[in-house]
């Protein structure tokens, strides 16, 4: 029973942590009709980024869960002003695009911080176990269920409960029709960028508490943020949420049945979902 | 024959002379280079070709079908890794054994992903031939029986026993026996994207409904176009075994489906000669990059991608052949 409830606590957290992974892949997504690619890059450049302020310039760790963000975020603001912009309605150019970019940021990440990756780190107070009925945990995954519910939450208020959300989706719907509406698509398309690559930076910040930050992530976030995604259904934050947790507690729970298979319990149960919902789990049918 | 008397009776077309002479030129170069170069670049160009079978597989799914494919390398990995096991722990040596296994675990492993892949359409498409790649990535990284001697990947892959073929081997002759499986593979492809089904494959790539409402089985068609990119990948993932000597997990993850894909790009998407210029173009950037600065290999690659994309959409190869065409008339 012990283990059972360990492991059940082992896949929501590290789940919370898929869902802020792929929360921003899903919000471009869904709002731009984008496919990046190059949303695990940004996660990397935010645990980079988070390590230089926290570790390197030793400042406070939520400094650097902001600094993270913003740096991602101003890389993603990049992406969109130089390159996508140009690729309106372009699907395929686009999702080549980032591709190119997987690499370049990846190379470019090696060339700043130097191959060697870098371990966990944590703010202190967060650094010990709390105790609970008996069951003693680390802080900090109880901290990355805190903000990952926190972003669930207001993400999910800020899509379907304010105005600024009905535009975003009044453009998805009819582009034409919002922009006829004296609507400035533009300017979302932007700020939606920017939020997207803010989100994947400041997760790349709160994952590394227990991921740390390596070059390779750059392909392992977006591989595992796309499981989610496909999983969950694109488009919606429940979607996400649900998806990140599923997959979390498969992964707590594979690991412990076939352990030489780590990805393989992840892939089964995307391919299970893909044969009988082609769509995901909460995504709407093609 | 008919070309020959057209030709002698002065009726020869100007565009078929023009259409056929870099072929000619290609298998000139093709025949008489070897001879010349040194016995490391008969190697870089045993490469090239072994790459453009490669490329040309991926444009078939990639360019003809219009389907983004971001896991192709996970069959050419397949039977890269099927010749390598069957050599080092199964003592098969025989090409005439190891590579049809190899091929067809290709063909097999496509068919079974085709059918998962081909469940959805679109963006989902390109997430899920990602992520089954990285599953083919993750089991040849993870699972212990496909590395030897404590190393990454499979090591001591040698050339293979052509059995009643009596070869000596060094980088010359296998050159030309790669060379030989690689044009057959191009006429092959040629014969496949001229054909009906080639044809109704664009159809579908342009227009899927209306393919669909002729009575076309557009799934089918795809499918079918999925297993044969897959098998000729298969075909590219033998030659590069046997010529590499060692396959790693980096020869069947996202580097290597980013690299063929780059290639089909930069030389022209649904073109064959694209794909072959294109896997030229960039092994031999390789080459001179792994020289010059081989850690900033993937930011060059990734840049000039970026740019053949912005830019140059239809790609390098087909402005080149149309400076060719300019240049003849």
């Amino acid at each position: 029973m012990d283990t059972f409830v360990l492991g059940m606590l082992n896949g929501i957290s590290f789940g919370f942590i898929l869902f802020l992974l792929a929360s921003g892949l899903s919000l471009i997504i869904g709002v731009m009709g984008i496919l990046n690619l190059a949303h695990g890059a940004l996660y990397m450049i935010g645990a980079f980024a988070g390590w230089s302020i926290a570790e390197d310039l030793g400042l406070s760790f939520w400094l650097a869960v902001v600094i993270g963000g913003l740096s991602a975020g101003f890389v993603g603001l990049l992406i969109e002003r130089g390159l996508f912009r140009y690729l309106h309605n372009q699907l395929n150019e686009q999702v080549l695009v980032s591709f190119g970019l997987v690499f370049v940021l990846t190379n470019a990440v090696q060339w700043a911080w130097g191959p060697i990756p870098r371990g966990q780190f944590t703010a202190e107070i967060l650094s010990g176990s709390l105790n609970f009925g008996g069951y003693t945990y680390p802080t900090t995954r109880l901290a990355i269920i805190v903000v990952g519910l926190a972003l669930a939450v207001g993400l999910w208020w800020l899509q379907d409960r304010t105005r600024i959300g009905s535009v975003v989706r009044a453009g998805m719907d009819n582009r034409e029709m919002a922009m006829g509406l004296g609507i400035n698509l533009e300017r979302i398309s932007v700020a939606v960028f920017f939020l997207g690559s803010f989100i994947a930076g400041f997760a790349g910040v709160v994952g590394a508490q227990i991921l740390g930050a390596s070059s390779a992530q750059s392909v392992d976030v977006l591989l595992l943020s796309l499981v989610v995604v496909v999983v969950g259904g694109v488009g919606s934050v429940q979607g996400a949420l649900l998806g990140g947790i599923l997959i979390g507690i498969v992964d707590a729970f594979g690991k412990t049945l076939f352990p030489e298979f780590s990805m393989f319990s992840i892939f089964l149960a995307m391919v299970i979902i893909l044969l009988v919902r082609p769509s995901g789990l909460l995504g709407k049918k093609a | 024959m008919k070309v020959a008397q057209r030709f002698l009776a002065g009726e020869s077309s100007p565009d078929r002379l023009v259409g056929l002479a870099p072929l000619i030129v290609a298998t000139i170069l093709i025949i008489v280079l070897p001879l010349v170069l040194p016995a490391y670049l008969q190697s870089l160009m045993t490469r090239m070709l072994i790459f453009a079978i490669f490329a040309m597989s991926l444009d078939l799914i990639f360019g003809y079908a219009g389907l983004i494919s971001l896991g192709h390398a996970a069959f050419f990995g397949v039977s890269a890794y099927t010749v390598g096991i069957l050599m080092v722990r199964y003592d098969v040596e025989l090409f005439w054994l190891g590579a049809p296994a190899a091929i067809l675990a290709s063909a097999l492993v496509a068919a079974v992903f085709g059918i998962i892949a081909l469940r959805v359409t679109g963006l989902y498409f390109i997430l899920v031939t990602f992520a089954l790649g990285q599953l083919v990535f993750s089991i040849t990284f993870s699972v212990g029986w496909f590395t030897t001697a404590g190393t990454e990947g499979v090591t001591g892959i040698s050339r293979p026993d052509l059995g009643f073929l009596d070869i000596a081997w060094n980088n010359r002759s296998y050159f030309y026996f790669v060379a030989v499986f690689f044009a057959i593979c191009g006429f092959v492809l040629y014969r496949i994207v001229k054909s009906p089904f080639g044809i109704a494959l664009q159809g579908i790539r342009e227009n899927e409904p209306r393919m669909r409402a002729l009575g076309y089985n557009t799934w089918l068609y795809r499918y079918i176009a999925y297993v044969i990119a897959g098998t000729f990948a298969g075909v590219a993932g033998v030659f590069f075994a046997y010529h590499n000597g060692l396959i790693a997990p980096s020869n069947v993850g996202f580097l290597m489906s980013g690299l063929v894909m780059f290639m089909v790009i930069i030389g022209g998407v649904a073109t064959l000669y694209g794909a072959v210029l294109g896997a030229v173009g960039i092994t031999l950037l390789q080459f001179f990059a792994a020289d010059y600065t081989p850690e900033r290999w993937p930011l060059i690659l990734g840049g000039v991608f970026i740019v053949s994309v912005m830019f140059a959409r239809q790609g390098f190869g087909v402005y080149l052949y149309r400076m060719w065409k300019r240049a003849i008339s």
